[in-house]
Parts: structure tokens; sequence; C-alpha cells
């Protein structure tokens, strides 16, 4: 895969998701079973190729400088959050339980989850464990 | 003291000459030279004072060198090494151009930037084409996120599977250590309680005289922790090579030459082949730093150790690609 292509695109759908593009579920289900992309337990869990970023509408933590920008982010039920690697580096995000576990995420590169019961989820990267974050969902 | 159960066991065996009075604090030196043209000079000493080892003293002197390679993050593919499939091959072509050949080739760690299909197989594959008789793997944390070491140890783990080892090399005794499995959140790197075990039981059979190379990913000493550059329980391990007369730590993660000498314990970091990381504390965190692309080869590079037996010098040359 062209890497330089490929984070063009991502750059390009990710202002589309920004501008309000409507939430094409299903499409991103699509593209994710289609991609073989394996999902963590509960099925809900997405490694997120460019295609499918468009279909992520809820909040989104960006990573850069091996940090998480919002390292506590507060959502109601239902919510599907995003996080969009912006680092040169390669992270990952993964619940402390294991609830939800992303793949190597490279540059420009996205995960997401839907938090569909309350909690405090706390996760990390499996890669810098120094970068912690969580999200209680209400 | 552990060095007390050490000596008692040599003085009962038949082989020891003693009595000689050679006081090993005094000609047990280390050198390093680094690729700047540093050089430095480092007096170790040992708790007892006495003869070579009577391995060391039957063998014949025998020089060798072997090379560290580290973090050649096969798949990266950011802006700070646009071509680090390039500069990885190009640091291979210096491993075969070295001469006398290497006895044997040691990575320690970051083999791969993603563990996709194919990268430890890259590197394997290149390492293969030198005239080192054997390479020594140790993982990084970029080896194992993905499934928790199972592809790695499963290539590279050994009969047990553990993945770390020791091996003795003309009187030198060498350990691999891992500590980048199992990274818990808000952690550093670790060893583990079955791995320290090991290690010390490991080295509790060696005369304090014998010199120790230990290799392990992220570094075994505090570079800087808040950014993760350091192994939690690292003094421990430490803690069971102290009463060793001359003991080398090769360490890579940081992607930059740092040295630091403690007691008889000297530490090394080593460059990367596919990109630089900043100096501790320099800028907001680590990660890959983009140099202007006529500087990119001063900051990778390989290193390459020289040992000369009884004279118990070790010699580190790192070498940049420029």
């Amino acid at each position: 895969m062209n890497g330089k292509n490929r984070s063009n695109r991502a750059r390009w759908l990710w202002r589309m998701a920004v501008l309000g593009t409507a939430a094409f579920a299903g499409l991103a289900v699509a593209s994710w079973a289609a991609a073989g992309q394996s999902g963590p337990g509960t099925g809900e869990g997405l490694r997120v190729q460019p295609v499918a970023v468009t279909a992520q509408a809820g909040p989104r933590i960006e990573i850069t400088k091996h940090k998480f920008s919002r390292p506590t982010l507060t959502v109601p039920a239902g919510t599907t959050v995003t996080w969009l690697n912006r680092d040169e580096d390669l992270h990952t995000v993964v619940s402390t339980t294991l609830a939800f576990k992303s793949a190597g995420l490279e540059t420009d590169e996205a995960y997401s989850y839907k938090f569909a019961k309350p909690g405090v989820y706390e996760y990390f990267c499996t890669l810098h464990p120094l970068m912690t974050g969580k999200v209680i969902v209400k | 003291m552990n060095d007390d159960s050490a000596y008692a066991r040599d003085a009962g065996s038949p082989e020891v000459s003693g009595g000689d009075g050679v006081d090993r604090r005094g000609f047990l030196q280390c050198m390093a030279w680094a690729g700047t043209g540093l050089v430095w000079t480092v007096t170790g000493g040992v708790l007892s004072s006495r003869a070579l080892s009577p391995a060391s003293a039957a063998e014949p002197a025998l020089d060798f060198s072997f090379v560290q390679i580290s973090d050649t993050h096969i798949g990266f593919k950011g802006e700070a090494n646009k071509d680090a499939l390039g500069t990885f091959e190009q640091a291979i072509a210096r491993i075969k151009a070295l001469d006398p050949a290497p006895s044997f080739i040691v990575h320690t760690g970051d083999i791969t930037h993603t563990q996709k299909a194919g990268a430890f197989d890259t590197v394997t594959e290149a390492l293969k084409g030198t005239k080192a008789e054997r390479v020594f793997y140790i993982p990084g944390e970029n080896d194992v996120f993905a499934d928790g070491g199972k592809e790695y140890l499963g290539r590279f783990g050994g009969p047990a599977g553990t993945g770390w080892q020791s091996f003795d090399y003309k009187g030198v005794h060498f350990i691999g250590l891992i500590n980048v499995l199992n990274f818990k959140a808000g952690g550093l790197g670790n060893l583990g309680q079955t791995q320290l075990d090991w290690l010390k039981k490991d080295v509790e059979r060696l005369t304090s005289s014998t010199p120790v190379v230990v290799f392990a990913h992220v570094p075994l000493w505090a570079v800087y922790p808040k950014w993760g550059w350091v192994t939690d329980d690292g003094e421990q391990a430490l803690s069971y090579l102290k009463r060793f007369g001359s003991v080398t730590v090769l360490n890579g993660h940081i992607h930059q030459i740092m040295q630091k000498v403690e007691g008889n314990i000297s530490f090394h970091t080593a460059l990367s082949t596919a990109f630089p990381q900043p100096a501790p504390g320099v800028g907001e965190g680590p990660g890959p730093v983009k140099v202007p692309a006529e500087q990119l080869r001063s900051v990778l590079g390989l290193r390459d150790v020289s040992y000369v037996q009884g004279k118990s010098r070790l010699a580190i040359v790192d070498s940049t690609l420029a």
C-alpha cells in the first residue's frame, strides 16, 4: 500500500467526517468485514481503515507526542469514540480489562469503539504504557 | 555475600593456581570508544583479589568480536526515514565488510516496527547473509505488542519458549534478557520474577572474574523514567551482577548512544538503523525525529564490540552509517 496516498486520503476523509458526513454504520461494519480485520471480543471495536473513518461521527481523541488529547472523556452510553494517531510513532489503544483492543495504529490511522454500557473504561498504549486515558460512560 | 561462595568454590578447585598476587582490580580495564572519537577508560574491580578463573587460565588467549544491531524497525515508513529498509541494508553491508568478521551478532530488539507479516523474515534472512556464526535476538515492544509475543517466541523463544537466554563464548558469559513483555498501564519495562529467578540461578555458578555481557531492549538503568526509558526491576537484575569484575550492559530502545558506568558495570545504548529519537527530556516526548536528509545517516548506525581475553578489555566502537 502506498503510505503517502493513504495518509492523504486519511486526512481528506477526516475533513469529510468533521464536516458532518452521515454515519454509515452499516457501511463501516461491511468495510471491516471485507477488510478481514479481526475485532476484539465484543466485535464492536474497529481498527478503522481510512475508508471506514467517515462512518464515525462521535468524539475523537487524537494521539500526539505520546499523549492522548483527551485523557479523560465523558460520554453517554452508546457513543462511539474514535482515536486517531497523529504521531510519527506506532501506538495502540487497549483497555486495561481488554474490553477493547486496537491493532497497531500507524500515522493517521484510527480506531473506534462503541461504548454500549455505563462504566469507567481505562486504557493505555501497550507500546508506551505511560500513555494512559479513560473514558467515563454515563 | 555472593562473592564469598563463588570464591570458596574456586578455592576448592584443583585447577586454581592461586597465590600469584595478581590484583584483578588493578588490571581489569574496560575501554570504550564512541563513534565521535570520545575515548574513556574505566577501571573496574572485583570484591576479592585473585588470579584468573580456572577456565580463563586453561584456555588460550583468543580474541573475538561481535556486532550489536538494534531497532531496525522493519516496516517503518514515517517521515523520519522513508527508506528504513535501505538504511537497514546499509548496516548489513557494513557488517559484511567487517574484517575480521564478527563471531556473532546480537539484535537488541524492535526488529520490526509493526509485526507485519514477513518483517521478521527480512531481518533474519539479511543477517544470515553475514559471515557471523550465529545471531542472537531479544525482542523490543514493537516485536511483541500485537500478539503478546506469540510469533516472536515461536521463532526465537528457544526450547523453553521463554526467549531469555545465556551462553558462554570464549570465556565470556552472555545473557539476553526480555523486558518488553506484559507492559502494564502506567508501567515501565520489566523483567518479572520468573526471569529474575532464572538470572540469579544462571550466574550463580560463575566465578566473579568471568566477564559478563548482558543485552536487553529497554535500558536496564534509569535513562529517563518519565519517557519510560527504564526497567522497573532492572536494579534487582543488576544486584546479581555486582560481584563480577566486568559487566557490560548493551541496550537499544532509545535510538541514541548513551553510556554510564556504575561500579564495575558499564551501560551502553545503541543507535537504531531506522530513525533517531530525541535526547532525554528534549521536546514534548519520545518518538521518531526527522533530521535533514543529509544528516540522517550520521544518526543511524551499529556497534562492534571486541574482546581480548586475558587483557579483560572490552572495546566498544559505535559507527554511524554516514
